[in-house]
């Protein structure tokens, strides 16, 4: 309670005036009092700042896309996969977009879901400190490689090897842009992983050790369950990584909008959310169905996203909770 | 039996894991491996005197003496080259050939009138030199060797004749006889398929050596010069060889390249020598020699990115990072100390760390659309400003892009400083406030400014937040804050899938991407230093 400015200059009745008074007068507790819940206020509004941004974001590009639900038909945006924007009529499907999404999000995660959790567990079970220390760096720097670069080596590298080498029709497809988005999520998935299955703690090993369970049981059957929550918070947080990535799926996923035929055949071109959006805001006069159209599309992603986060959370919290109990 | 299994699993499972690792450090090594040493190319190479020359003209960069010694040198030997072609022409230009002839009959004609003759006489000599100019335009335009011996003979029978000594008819002859020599050696049926070839074997020896020294200056900057890197000049100098096709094998099936002499393509005539000229000698007409291209990180590239480096891109990029971490780092510290040192876990405080992951998790592009709906399109006109993307409402998107990494490390860095410290503090009488300022803060900065470095190297590295507010590929330095700049990140997509003329450059495609990475890395590396740093001072005490 004691707020800065307490000690200063009462003029207490005492005599000779050579000691203060440690009395406060009720006016400077008075001071201290408003100062204090005054600082805290104002802070507490600076940090509201980040509530203050979400909403704007919401409000803005929701704000924008309005014009487009309003002149088009949701459902037919969500189930047409038709994405003809600049033909006459122009048609808004968004179905191939979201599915070309999902394609290379899920197909990444494929990937870097099990490389992943097996990393994690090397770095928090099978290490010595000092190797750990070896191999968190290369963790940091693939966190560190900025996307364009991802995205770079994606089509400059990869895509003419796939065409070349290994005889795929195109060089810029899903496969290019999974594999390349999977080593994009796999720091995220490996440090939230790591954390949580460290966080399991040494007394549920060591039990399980005891009992005669072998390294690879101990972690299969007693670590696992017991870190199951982090886990699947960390794949969740893997996949926003993968489903927002613009740059490396713009340049390397082809930019066709279809949905994949066969369904399994992933060497075909398709197109993102997130690349239509990139590639053709620059071409979008504004206040066109087109350039409203790239805001709804903003809104499905804002919305996965905002869905993914809640999720995430809910299993980060659960984590926290258990390993809290253990 | 069953404890063998159990043994061999636990063994399979330890190497899996391993396996995965290794497979992490491969991936790391696969991307940034063949780009560190491909972009290494734009800053160190073999700069041949192309490249000597460029920076003389366009950055006045080096010894004007000394290198057009080297010009000169190097012109001697390629001096032979021109020569060849040229004389080859004769034979199958016939085009050329015929107006050559017909430009000298005319000179002729305009140099008798100059001279006073008048009359019969003119008309008499006239008419002569019109038979030999006609018989010499039969000889250019046959293919029958016999005739062409022919009428060159009669033609050459006139050599010495009075009337057409010292005369612009002398010109006849030596075209006679330059065609008879080249024409020697040709097959004639082949003539149109010369030609063809030669205009391609000259194309890439202008692309290898430049212009002719007495041809125009070509208007493209990028047209002046020949082949600037050694590397660029040895892969002509394989096209110059070898001329490629694409062929279909099979119907249905992939195209194969064949490969196929140049040489081979003029077996037997005069050009047949040029290409084992140009190959042996191909040292002293460029004249490479190891450049360190360090100007490359503050030269303006010309015209395109054809020449040049990336100044302006990495200005651009330290100055949308630095201004966006000016914005963002006191709003981030402040929410940092609200939510360690006065929040308790209230509902309105749960909202707000909920918030603060949802802004984490918004996807980059995102942040581009609002950026653009809301500072471009709406705050700056607020304000009075111009609503168009600019290098203010870029740093603004990065700061709310950010804000988040901000507020998380420092969260994290007032959070590690130990509570003794405070306590201490308290316990001197300091107030809250008083404490937080003079005690906890300082103890926590260097681990404040590792997270804003972080987040520095994350803003630097952002390409997509950026493409709809503010930055440009190609254009002038800005002026102001209200001009939009060119980027490292976006320039390295550009470069990449967007720029033509960049495709024929690959060493600046890689130089602009390796640029980008090693500024973060370095940031980066300084982060992990500070934060080794940090570590070992709080474990001592």
């Amino acid at each position: 309670m004691i707020a800065n400015g307490t000690v200063s200059g009462g003029q207490g009745g005492t005599a000779g005036g050579a000691s203060r008074s440690l009395v406060l007068t009720p006016l400077e507790d008075l001071k201290g009092f408003l100062s204090l819940h005054l600082g805290r206020f104002a802070l507490f509004l600076l940090a509201c700042s980040s509530v203050l941004l979400v909403f704007l974001i919401f409000v803005f590009v929701v704000q924008e896309a309005v014009p487009f639900f309003a002149k088009f038909s949701t459902v037919e945006f969500l189930a047409n996969a038709r994405w003809y924007p600049e033909a006459d009529p122009p048609e808004f499907g968004a179905l191939s977009l979201i599915v070309g999404s999902l394609y290379v999000t899920i197909t990444s995660l494929i990937l870097a879901v099990p490389v992943g959790i097996l990393a994690a567990v090397f770095l928090s079970d099978m290490v010595s400190l000092r190797t750990r220390d070896l191999v968190k760096p290369v963790v940091e720097i693939l966190a560190a490689i900025p996307s364009v670069a991802y995205g770079f080596f994606a089509v400059l590298v990869l895509a003419p090897a796939m065409q070349s080498r290994w005889g795929f029709s195109t060089g810029t497809n899903i496969l290019n842009a999974s594999i390349v988005l999977s080593i994009m999520a796999l720091p995220t998935i490996i440090s939230v992983a790591e954390d949580s299955i460290s966080a399991v703690g040494r007394d549920l090993r060591e039990a399980s050790y005891s009992l005669g369970a072998t390294r690879f049981e101990t972690i299969l059957r007693v670590v696992m369950p017991a870190a199951h929550s982090g886990i699947i918070a960390a794949v969740i947080l893997g996949m926003m990584r993968a489903i927002g990535e613009t740059m490396v799926v713009w340049m390397a996923s082809g930019n066709a909008a279809r949905i994949p035929s066969p369904w399994w055949d992933l060497s075909q071109s398709v197109r993102t959310m997130t690349a239509t959006i990139a590639g053709d805001m620059g071409e979008t006069p504004k206040d066109s169905s087109h350039y409203w159209s790239l805001f709804a599309i903003g809104v499905v992603l804002l919305m996965m996203t905002f869905m993914l986060n809640i999720v995430s959370e809910y299993f980060l919290a659960a984590a926290k909770r258990r390993t809290g109990k253990v | 039996m069953r404890l063998l299994i159990r043994r061999i699993t636990d063994k399979f499972f330890t190497v899996l894991t391993s396996a995965s690792v290794i497979l992490l450090a491969a991936a790391l090594l696969v991307v940034l491996g063949p780009m560190l040493l491909r972009g290494a190319g734009a800053v160190v190479f073999d700069g041949t005197v192309e490249f000597r020359r460029m920076q003389l003209d366009l950055f006045n960069r080096g010894e004007a003496d000394s290198i057009e010694d080297e010009v000169s040198r190097a012109a001697a030997c390629r001096k032979v080259v021109y020569e060849t072609i040229d004389k080859f022409k004769h034979g199958i230009d016939v085009e050329e050939l015929s107006n050559e002839a017909k430009r000298i009959y005319r000179l002729f004609g305009r140099q008798l009138r100059y001279e006073g003759v008048t009359g019969d006489e003119y008309r008499r000599v006239r008419s002569l030199a019109r038979e030999l100019r006609n018989r010499l335009l039969e000889a250019f335009g046959s293919n029958d060797r016999a005739l062409i011996e022919r009428n060159v003979d009669r033609v050459l029978r006139y050599r010495g004749h009075r009337d057409f000594a010292d005369s612009a008819a002398s010109g006849f002859f030596t075209l006679a006889e330059d065609f008879l020599t080249s024409v020697e050696s040709i097959d004639l049926n082949k003539r149109r398929q010369y030609a063809d070839s030669l205009r391609q074997a000259e194309e890439i020896i202008f692309r290898l050596l430049g212009p002719r020294p007495d041809d125009a200056l070509p208007a493209l900057a990028m047209e002046r010069y020949g082949a600037t890197r050694w590397d660029m000049a040895q892969q002509l100098l394989d096209d110059l060889l070898w001329s490629k096709q694409w062929v279909e094998a099979e119907p249905g099936r992939p195209m194969v390249k064949v490969r196929t002499s140049r040489a081979g393509q003029f077996a037997g005539t005069g050009l047949e020598g040029l290409f084992k000229y140009v190959e042996d000698n191909l040292e002293t007409m460029l004249r490479p020699r190891f450049t360190f291209y360090w100007q490359y990180l503050i030269d303006d590239s010309t015209p395109g990115h054809y020449f040049g480096g990336v100044g302006p891109e990495v200005l651009g990029t330290l100055l949308i990072t630095l201004l966006s971490m000016v914005l963002v780092f006191p709003l981030g510290v402040v929410s940092a100390a609200y939510l360690v040192e006065c929040a308790s876990d209230t509902a309105a405080v749960r909202i707000i760390r909920m918030c603060i992951n949802t802004l984490a998790g918004v996807p980059s592009i995102v942040f581009g659309l609002f950026g653009l709906a809301f500072f471009v399109l709406f705050l700056i006109p607020l304000f009075g400003g111009p609503s168009k993307p600019c290098i203010l409402t870029a740093c603004l998107t990065l700061a709310v892009l950010t804000l988040p990494v901000m507020i998380r490390a420092s969260e994290e860095a007032i959070r590690s400083v130990p509570q003794t410290y405070k306590e201490a503090s308290l316990g001197l009488g300091a107030g809250r406030f008083v404490t937080f300022v003079k005690v906890t803060l300082p103890a926590a900065l260097p681990g404040i400014l590792t997270g804003a470095i972080l987040s520095l190297s994350r803003v630097a590295g952002e390409t997509a937040p950026v493409l709809f507010t503010g930055a440009v590929a190609l254009g002038p330095p800005p002026d102001s804050l209200f001009d939009p700049t060119r980027t490292l990140s976006y320039g390295s997509y550009d470069i990449a899938v967007g720029d033509r003329l960049a495709m024929m450059v690959p060493h600046k495609q890689y130089g602009m991407v390796v640029t980008l990475v090693l500024l973060i890395l370095c940031l980066n590396g300084i982060a992990i230093v500070l934060r080794a740093r940090i570590f070992r001072k709080l474990k001592g005490q």
